[in-house]
């Protein structure tokens, strides 16, 4: 009777040691990224195999684009907070809420445009196959690909028409 | 003699609280039965792992069970984890991503 109450407490330690050892030895490699005082860039290095020499190269890339990006990243808040205060004060399309829409969209491709090089800039820095993958990537996450309404209108397009989505657009 | 219990009558009261002390004994009663159950399973249990063969395959179970829920838990979070940190990189870098703290 004890031998057998032994064996039976036995296994189920052996099954949680086995349960733990596993479950942290797995997640090892990702806790010490975590760890890590950028764990997104340290993600990055790990993900697209960048050498030490590689990946100094576009944390230096990195952290020269963030300051710029903060400064656009203003401009855009100004510049909504300015759209706001004009659409609460009209119902009407004036030509001053016309004219901040079209500053408005210049902002947007220059920070596209600053976006797109930094992407280049990174991928350059990276052995050619693997900057392939990541511009391929970041193309999928960001705005380069479709989005929204253009890509709706495509769906829409493929596979037949949706009224229920086509009444989203009726202006 | 059986003529004689037929006949036989108690006249006697019941104690006060009789019913009360039965109910309460066999409450009393109740839990025990419930740990005689789970000994019983764990004697039970216990002399079937004592044939070697079903040992064996006790613990080798329990340690496949173990290895692979370990395997499958540390890589839902470490998928979990990555998803999280590729939104992070891009978030840093794209102020028009939906999920962005930028405006």
């Amino acid at each position: 009777m004890k031998r057998g109450g032994f064996i039976l407490l036995l296994g189920l330690v052996l099954g949680a040691a086995a349960f733990c050892l596993f479950y942290f030895a797995g997640t090892a490699a990702s806790r010490d990224i975590m760890k890590e005082p950028q764990p997104e860039l340290a993600w990055l290095k790990k993900e697209f195999n960048l050498g030490d020499e590689e990946f100094s190269r576009v944390l230096k890339l990195h952290d020269a684009y963030l300051p710029q990006c903060a400064e656009r990243c203003k401009k855009i808040a100004e510049q909504n907070r300015k759209l706001q205060e004009l659409l609460g004060n009209s119902l009407n399309v004036t030509p001053e809420v016309q004219e901040l829409l079209l500053e408005r969209a210049k902002t947007r491709a220059a920070c596209e445009t600053e976006m797109l090089n930094h992407f280049v800039q990174v991928s350059r820095t990276m052995p050619p196959s693997q900057g392939r993958r990541y511009l391929a990537w970041v193309e999928q996450q960001t705005f380069l690909t479709s989005q929204g309404m253009e890509q709706r209108h495509h769906a829409e397009a493929d596979g037949g028409s949706d009224h229920s989505d086509h009444s989203l657009h009726h202006h | 003699m059986q003529r004689v219990l037929r006949q036989w009558k108690v006249d006697a009261p019941l104690p006060p609280g009789f019913q009360d002390q039965v109910w309460k004994r066999i409450s009393r009663q109740e839990p025990q039965a419930g740990t005689n159950a789970w000994a019983e399973l764990l004697r039970v249990a216990g002399a079937i792992l004592l044939r070697p063969r079903v040992a064996l395959s006790y613990v080798t179970i329990l340690l496949v069970v173990g290895v692979a829920a370990g395997s499958l838990t540390a890589q839902v979070k470490t998928s979990h984890l990555d998803a999280t940190l590729r939104a992070r990189y891009v978030q840093s870098l794209d102020p028009y991503h939906p999920a962005s703290s930028h405006p």
